[in-house]
């Protein structure tokens, strides 16, 4: 049994519509409730980059929130180093956050256009007591901002946010994260906001930091090509399921969930050819309202070979496929050999 | 954050806030304001101001209604300036049987166009006095004006107005150069002694009042009979003009710059406390409720509703009546009903902020409650806080005076929003009297808009956005 | 083939209190009848100055500098408002604004937003305006009681349909997307993207399609320019820059060795070090020189000229032209 950082098991986070005071005194209707994730489970291993794959709607951001214990989930279980994080109380919450950090997706965003660089990288060692006088921590943050390659780090920790480049700022952003010498680090989109040009080159940096710290990444993004590169397993999230799962150059190679497959045929490539042809995904229209999940397969009113079954049966499990692939399509086998 | 950081951050701001012109000007403003009220037994006319602005007597010299004595400047016949004489010569001549003359001569020299209102002598006196105040003027005449006897005074103030202790005998002097045809509709309750004893005496004189300039020498005599038991001194002299002090007279003699200065204390402290304080809790309770959402939302946003729509003016009376107002009980009722003011603004903005990704991450790292209502909320809300304080500033002044008003106002004291409630009730404006009107309007917009100057400038440092890089 | 849209020697600089930035620096270039013109480039290059240039609504503090702007033989720089407004923006050249699917005004049922754009171009009656933005509507395979709907019931996609087919009305010739997919999921941009070929060739457009991604441009854009710091760097044919022979540009070699390639595996991404150079006052000679790797000292002290280097292939670098 390899070495687990995270295991989730039947991880459920819905929502309520925020009903107010009077409303809730009152006689209410039944509640819309938004199933934003909606029974998953995976594991993450120690030293592994786990991508999490979806469209917006799948619930991945959710999911990432709810493993950082920014959101408290509706059910399931979360198990950090084999240790139920669920119930923590208020010191253990901030005793693990010290140990399981997260990039945001808009690195301008996620800093307080008030603070400095030197203030928002201090933040997280102040709040965790680390460092006891300024000077330790001015070191403790030059050093973080070297490991982030931001030289010469005096210089940075004068300036602003807005007075750096998308790329820049997500270096600090990761900074901030590594100062605290975190072993899971929850990245939600960490590119998505950056120049194409400088997109790899923090994607290299996430890379470099991962394998000189050993850590651990768990990687939401919709960008599946970047996920190839960048992970080492995948997991496809449709409506708040995974829909498969498996090592990264398996799902993209070998695609066995239809949704999988139309979200690669999706991906344009940068190459000659395709001008002229005008492309049909095997899907249709768009992702249904997480609050009102179609019965059976969720996926079948969007599959091109959905079955009665698909939308009357229960909905199928993740099955293992061999080679740590799994799905959840019934009609796969059949799939296979109609293409 | 230690002390050293502190310091840190404090240079650093100060080092921006430097560069802004406005908020150095507010700052400015508001230091001289802080002097005068550290300064203020100096700098403040009548002394007493403060204790006694209600106290009709300490004010009885003063011309009513005076404008400012600069306005002399701008008009063609110069009035005659209020002028407290002091310096006075004393003479005394024995007499036989132990008995002694003491007279008192004090010079007024008189170079206005116009004649002084009144002349007021003020004397201190022990024992039996027979008092004689006599004027001499500058051609040699002199008119006796007024015998009076004074006794069984203990070192008490002796006070004679010309004008209507000496009515008779100005009278009878111009009785000397005047036919009764020309005195005709002349009493001796109309005239106007001040009008006679200062013209040059002549025909006409009581038709047209024609300015006799040059040195008055007014002359208390009185006979001491017992000089051991008895003696008059400290005579002084209030020619009482038709303009007075720095900014004029109210109707009731009260000098208004006195009053000003010794209102700026309260306005800075009504202003201050209610506002800072008021804007504070809005602030903190708008954030809390923003912050934690949910049921705390829905139950701080329901007592704030009740407190917001309660009347303040009923309440205050209900309030007042029962307990004796003082300046501090008002302030506090202010601050209970001023801090809803700010909250829905500061909730909606707080339920903005709240949404933002960097309160997201700072709760990643580990934050608590507390830190990111403060290091992250509340630094955002500063500017409009300020602006918010700068706007309630002038209106805990003016509410003040509303409650003045109600005759709910702190008797003890003197305040901008009472010179001004004082100013409509005399209807200062109706009939012109605008330095009773522009200059305490003045001070309460100046303060407003030096909180408002301060407050714009710390809105630019803390909002790095703005600056140009 | 017909020339529908020629720029000439354009420069429009933004003249803010530090000086002109020159965020268009002598462009030309022309759009041909029923062609898809890529516009590529890092955040900062140009590209959406360049295209509300031609629309002749450059931003302020923007002003022309020199240059033409032909629209069907016509110079439209010295054109009056009110001229262009009546005859040229919309009526000949529309645009699908960045993010203009966000910015479609809450309260407001789509319908009522879409009238409004159609009623400030052009007068017609309710009931026939109303017709035709259900026809549009249909062309954008939305349905037609979207009208009644508010932009929060929509999906990302369907918003941005809506927001296609109001460029769409006044039928004109040209249509300028910019990055009109950037904010969507990859399905969904398939989608726009199929969506927008069917409309093209139906419609007989011509687009300008702007995107900081060089594979999505291979999939729409007939011929591509690619721009950097306020210059065109690059132009040639689809065929010509995705190629085997490749890009002549290094810019456009490395912007391209940047983006990732979903089928292969690759163990190392490349990437562009450095940041746009400062518009306002670029470096010597050519503006690329201090992130490329193969400068040579001319490229330091001359700025080479964007020349052709094959039929149909202009590209402005020393080591290009031979």
């Amino acid at each position: 049994m390899a070495d687990v950082i995270v295991h989730i098991e039947g991880l459920k986070k819905y929502f309520e519509p925020h009903q107010s005071l009077i409303q809730s005194i009152g006689k209410s209707g039944p509640k819309k409730v938004i199933k934003a994730v909606d029974s998953i489970s995976f594991d993450i291993v120690r030293g592994e980059i786990f991508g999490l794959i979806g469209e917006s709607g799948s619930g991945k951001t959710t999911t990432g929130k709810l493993v950082m214990k920014l959101l408290d989930p509706t059910e399931g279980v979360i198990e950090f180093n084999n240790e139920d994080v669920t119930k923590l109380d208020k010191a253990g919450v901030i005793e693990y956050r010290r140990k399981v950090q997260m990039i945001f997706q808009d690195p301008y965003a996620s800093m307080n256009p008030r603070f400095k660089i030197r203030d928002v990288l201090e933040e997280p060692l102040i709040i965790h007591k680390i460092g006891s006088s300024f000077d330790e921590r001015q070191k403790l943050i030059i050093k973080a901002l070297e490991e982030v390659k931001m030289m010469p780090a005096e210089e940075f920790m004068g300036r602003y946010p807005h007075m750096l480049s998308g790329g820049q700022r997500q270096r600090v952003a990761t900074a901030r994260t590594l100062i605290l010498n975190p072993s899971l680090l929850v990245a939600d989109e960490p590119v998505s906001m950056i120049d194409l040009s400088t997109r790899a080159e923090i994607l290299a940096m996430m890379k470099d930091v991962q394998e000189d710290l050993g850590l651990s990444y768990l990687y939401i993004t919709h960008d599946l090509s970047t996920a190839r590169y960048f992970t080492d397993r995948i997991a496809v999230m449709y409506l708040g399921r995974i829909v498969e799962m498996g090592l990264a150059d398996d799902i993209i190679d070998n695609p066995l969930h239809p949704y999988t497959q139309a979200l690669i045929q999706a991906v344009p490539e940068p190459n000659a050819g395709n001008v002229g042809v005008v492309k049909e995904l095997p899907i249709f229209g768009e992702i249904p309202s997480p609050a009102n999940i179609p019965s059976g397969c969720r996926f079948h009113t969007r599959c091109p070979y959905a079955k009665p079954e698909c939308e009357n049966e229960a909905e199928p499990e993740l099955m293992p496929a061999g080679n740590g692939h799994f799905h959840a399509c019934r009609r796969w086998d059949q799939i296979k050999r109609a293409l | 954050m230690s002390s050293g950081d502190t310091k840190f951050k404090l240079s650093e701001f100060w080092n921006e806030f430097k560069k802004e012109k406005s908020g150095i000007v507010g700052l400015v403003i508001l230091l001289l304001c802080l002097l005068v009220v550290i300064f203020e037994p100096l700098i403040l006319p009548w002394k007493e101001a403060n204790s006694k602005w209600r106290d009709i007597n300490y004010w009885q010299d003063n011309p009513a209604s005076a404008p400012p004595e600069w306005t002399n400047v701008f008009s063609k016949q110069k009035a005659p300036v209020t002028q407290r004489i002091t310096k006075g010569k004393r003479e005394e001549v024995e007499l036989e049987g132990g008995a002694k003359m003491v007279t008192y001569t004090l010079d007024y020299n008189y170079t206005a166009d116009k004649a002084p209102l009144d002349v007021i002598f003020h004397i201190s006196g022990t024992g039996d006095i027979p008092l004689t105040v006599s004027i001499e003027r500058p051609d040699g005449l002199q008119v006796e004006l007024f015998q009076r006897f004074e006794q069984g005074l203990s070192n008490q103030d002796i006070r004679i107005s010309v004008d209507n202790d000496g009515r008779e005998a100005a009278f009878a002097f111009i009785k000397q150069y005047e036919s009764e045809l020309a005195l005709e509709d002349y009493s001796s309750t109309s005239l106007r002694t001040g009008d006679i004893l200062f013209s040059i005496a002549q025909t006409g004189m009581a038709k047209e009042f024609k300015p006799l300039k040059g040195t008055y020498k007014l002359i208390a005599q009185a006979m001491i009979l017992d000089p051991a038991n008895m003696d008059i001194s400290d005579p002084y002299v209030v020619v009482t003009g038709s303009v007075s002090g720095i900014l004029g007279t109210d109707d009731s003699k009260r000098d208004l710059a006195s009053g000003l200065i010794a209102g700026m204390k309260w306005a800075l402290m009504i202003g201050f406390l209610t506002s800072i304080v008021s804007v504070l809790i809005g602030v903190l309770y708008g954030i809390i409720s923003a912050y934690f959402g949910g049921k705390v939302d829905s139950v701080m946003m329901f007592i704030y509703q009740i407190v917001n729509s309660i009347p303040v003016l009923p309440v205050l009376i209900v309030i007042s009546a029962i307990f004796k107002p003082n300046i501090y009980t008002l302030i506090l009722v202010m601050i209970i009903f001023f801090w809803t003011g700010s909250v829905m603004t500061v909730r909606s903005m707080a339920l903005q902020i709240k949404e933002e990704t960097y309160i997201e991450a700072a709760k990643a790292l580990g934050a608590t409650n507390r830190r990111i209502i403060f290091r992250h909320m509340v630094p955002l809300l500063i500017p409009y806080s300020f602006a918010s304080m700068a706007l309630s500033v002038p209106s805990a002044i003016v509410y003040e005076s509303s409650v003045s008003l109600l005759g709910l106002g702190d008797a003890t004291i003197v305040t901008w929003g009472q010179i001004l409630h004082d100013a409509m009730q005399g209807a200062a404006v109706l009939k012109g009297l605008w330095w009773w009107v522009i200059p305490p309007g003045l001070a309460i917009a100046a303060m407003g808009m030096t909180f408002a100057f301060i407050g714009f400038s710390m809105d630019k440092i803390l909002h790095p956005k703005l600056q140009t890089r | 083939m017909e020339k529908l849209l020629n720029v000439e020697n354009l420069k429009m600089h933004y003249f803010t209190s530090k000086g002109a930035v020159r965020a268009i620096d002598d462009i030309s270039f022309d759009l041909l009848v029923g062609e898809t013109l890529g516009l590529v480039g890092e955040s900062g290059c140009g590209k959406t100055s360049l295209a509300t240039s031609i629309l002749r609504m450059p931003s302020p503090p923007g002003r022309y500098v020199s240059g033409r702007i032909m629209v069907e033989g016509r110079d439209i720089i010295p054109l009056p408002e009110k001229e262009i407004r009546k005859n040229i923006r919309w009526e000949k050249i529309s645009m699908v604004f960045q993010g203009a699917m966000n910015c479609l005004t809450p309260v407001y049922t789509i319908g009522k937003q879409m009238l409004e754009t159609l009623n400030v171009h052009k007068e017609m009656p309710k009931p026939e305006a109303e017709a035709l933005v259900k026809e549009y509507l249909g062309y954008v395979g939305l349905p037609p009681e979207i009208m009644g709907r508010y932009p929060h019931e929509l999906s990302g996609g369907m918003k941005q349909r809506a927001v296609i087919a109001t460029a769409l009305f006044l039928k004109p010739s040209i249509v300028i997307l910019d990055e009109p997919t950037t904010a969507l999921d990859v399905i969904v941009q398939a989608q726009i993207i199929s969506l927008l070929k069917k409309l093209k060739a139906q419609f007989n457009l011509s687009f300008i399609f702007i995107t900081h991604d060089l594979a999505l441009e291979a999939e729409v854009a007939d011929r591509i320019c690619v721009m950097y710091a306020g210059k065109i760097v690059e132009l040639g044919l689809n065929g010509q820059i995705f190629g085997a022979q490749g890009p002549a540009h290094p810019y456009t070699e490395r912007l391209l060795a940047a983006t990732p390639r979903l089928f292969q595996k690759v163990e190392k991404l490349h990437f562009i070090p450095g940041t746009p150079p400062d518009l306002i006052e670029p470096p010597l000679g050519c503006r690329f020189n201090p992130r490329c790797n193969k400068a040579i000292p001319r490229c330091r002290e001359e700025e080479p000229p964007l020349a052709e280097i094959e039929p149909g292939h202009m590209a402005a670098c020393w080591l290009c032209n031979r």
